[in-house]
């Protein structure tokens, strides 16, 4: 049977790219949007960072404009999605319409884990500020723009980049992160030093292995009690304590479902005609021969492509390999690949102003690699890590250790 | 400088320039890049037109260059913008070589 028509349920980046792709192949087939958002896609990386320092305006953020997906014919339904009928291939509206769908892609993305301190203190947990999305961050900036002190709990990467963007505007934050490092066990605790000393030297408080005792709110000012026995005084909380699959909607349905939507190497979910993309679906990886679900930018993009293909029945296998960028200050960091399988742990550089890279590498293969510098001082080798590990060959230690050596000679052996 | 080299700017010696290799130029309180491929020089503006970072540190992959700060990609040939966080095409210069000499025209 050909197809006729497609739905999208979210209206993300995977979302964005998927249509488009679509339309490269196919001017015909119907494609429908399901978008809960008052925006057309648009790219959150600035939501954390240069649209909070006034570097880049929200209107400037849309993948693709009004009139591009006018004259490409996608439509949009601006409505959520409140309930999936797999049997009947329906999708039910939040006003309670039914929409039949041929085929289906789910790009519903991640959501924040939220803090909760208990019934007595529903005020302060609702109080706290997230980000997820322009309205999110519209908030946090105005917050941001009026007050002056802000604790962030949580010191991954999205609290990371906030903590940083307030220091920017001169104002000060304490990172609260209970684990013994930054940005978790993904990455090398030297470059989390790194970046740890880095926040100090511009004026922001980390705080390691620290919890949080009491929090009381008295005219506006937050009391944070902590468990080394210091109490902090900030006039916002700001929480990044990490993210889920958002698929909420598909709980008691028959979609097979484990820390995201499982889907296979063509981004197949365990039901007949149905997709998910980008941050929502744990997909299986035949690099690595494992599954893996990403939060990033890239992988959003290239994953909404690859599951458009599939759909139109290219059978093409997902194999990109993982990368993901966070940007604080003047300091970019990548990392590629796996970092927390091997058996050698290589250093690449020793200093911010020209990068340093730590390779992870086992059996003599590049397994993943991740490096922090000043903006665009990382990024050439990050890449050629990649492209090494993909052509599997072995390396020599020497080689990577020695700024000197260039990595594309590797690759040319 | 000889006559016919008027209006063009000497970049460098060709010498010791290998395919793929970029070469920054800065001239003016502007910086450029220089690109070595297959069928001879080319040359762009040197920073990423997404967030002001020096495309000298970027990867030549054929006739492209990914910049080096969140893997935005542009033609080399003709500064076209062609994956994103890149949107914005960047600009090219002519570049031509005289006596062993790169120049570029801005
Ligand atoms: C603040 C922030 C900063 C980031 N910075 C970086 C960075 O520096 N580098 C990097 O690599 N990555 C970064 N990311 C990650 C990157 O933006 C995401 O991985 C990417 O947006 C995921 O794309 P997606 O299409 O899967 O989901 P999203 O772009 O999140 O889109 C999902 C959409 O689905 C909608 N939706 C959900 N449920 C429904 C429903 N039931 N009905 C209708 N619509 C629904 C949502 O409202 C949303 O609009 C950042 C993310 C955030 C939030
Ligand atoms: S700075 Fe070049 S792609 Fe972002």
């Amino acid at each position: 049977m050909s197809l006729k028509k497609i739905s999208i349920i979210g209206a993300g980046q995977a979302a964005a790219y998927a249509a488009n792709e679509i339309r490269k192949h196919d001017k015909e087939l119907g494609i429908t949007i399901f978008n809960e958002e008052n925006y057309l896609p648009y790219e959150r990386p600035p939501l954390s960072k240069d649209s909070i320092t006034n570097k880049k305006k929200y209107e400037e953020l849309s993948f693709f404009s009004k009139e591009f997906y006018n004259s490409e014919n996608i439509q949009f339904i601006n409505k959520s999605v409140k309930k999936v009928d797999f049997t009947n291939k329906t999708l039910i509206t939040n006003d309670e319409k039914l929409e039949p769908y041929d085929n289906l892609l789910i790009t519903t993305g991640s959501k924040n884990k939220k803090l909760n301190f208990g019934v007595d203190q529903q005020d302060i947990s609702d109080s706290i500020l997230y980000l997820r999305n322009i309205e999110d961050s519209k908030i946090i900036k105005e917050s941001i723009n009026t007050h002056k002190t802000f604790a962030i709990i949580g010191g991954g990467f999205i609290g990371l980049e906030v903590a940083s963007s307030i220091a920017q505007l001169g104002k000060k934050a304490y990172v609260i992160e209970m684990g013994q490092q930054l940005m978790g066990r993904v990455i090398p605790t030297q470059i989390a030093k790194l970046v740890s000393s880095y926040h100090e030297d511009k004026g922001n408080v980390i705080l390691l292995e620290t919890n949080i005792v009491s929090i009381e709110l008295k005219n506006s000012v937050y009391k944070i009690e902590l468990n080394n026995k210091s109490t902090l005084e900030v006039d916002f909380i700001i929480a990044g304590i990490g993210s889920k699959a958002n698929t909420d909607l598909f709980e008691n349905t028959s979609l097979n479902i484990n820390n995201g939507i499982v889907t296979d190497e063509f981004c197949r979910t365990s039901e007949e005609n149905v997709f998910a993309a980008g941050d929502v679906a744990n997909f299986f990886h035949p690099f690595y021969n494992m599954q893996m679900r990403l939060e990033s930018y890239q992988h959003a993009q290239n994953h909404g492509i690859a599951a458009a293909k599939n759909i139109l029945g290219q059978n093409l296998p997902y194999i990109h390999i993982p990368w993901m960028w966070s940007d604080q200050f003047d300091l970019n960091l990548q990392l590629i690949g796996v970092c927390n399988n091997f058996d050698q742990e290589i250093q690449r550089g020793n200093n911010l102003e020209e990068g340093i890279i730590y390779f992870f590498i086992k059996q003599k293969k590049i397994m993943g690699a991740c490096g922090i510098g000043k903006a665009g001082k990382v990024g050439r080798d990050i890449r050629l890590a990649g492209k090494i590990l993909e052509t599997k060959v072995d390396v020599d230690i020497d080689d990577i250790k020695n700024k000197e050596v260039k990595l594309t000679t590797l690759l040319k052996r | 400088m000889s006559e016919i080299n008027e209006g063009w700017l000497e970049v460098s010696e060709e010498t010791g320039i290998e395919l793929e290799d970029i070469i920054r130029f800065d001239h003016d309180n502007k910086t450029y890049c220089v690109y070595k491929l297959e069928d001879g020089y080319y040359a762009t503006d040197g920073l990423c037109t997404h967030e002001t970072v020096h495309l000298e540190d970027g990867l030549v992959m054929d006739d492209e260059i990914e910049c080096p700060m969140h893997q935005g990609i542009f033609k080399i040939k003709t500064g076209e913008a062609i994956s994103p966080p890149a949107c914005i095409d960047l600009k090219t210069y002519p570049v031509k070589v005289d006596n062993g000499k790169i120049f570029i025209k801005i």
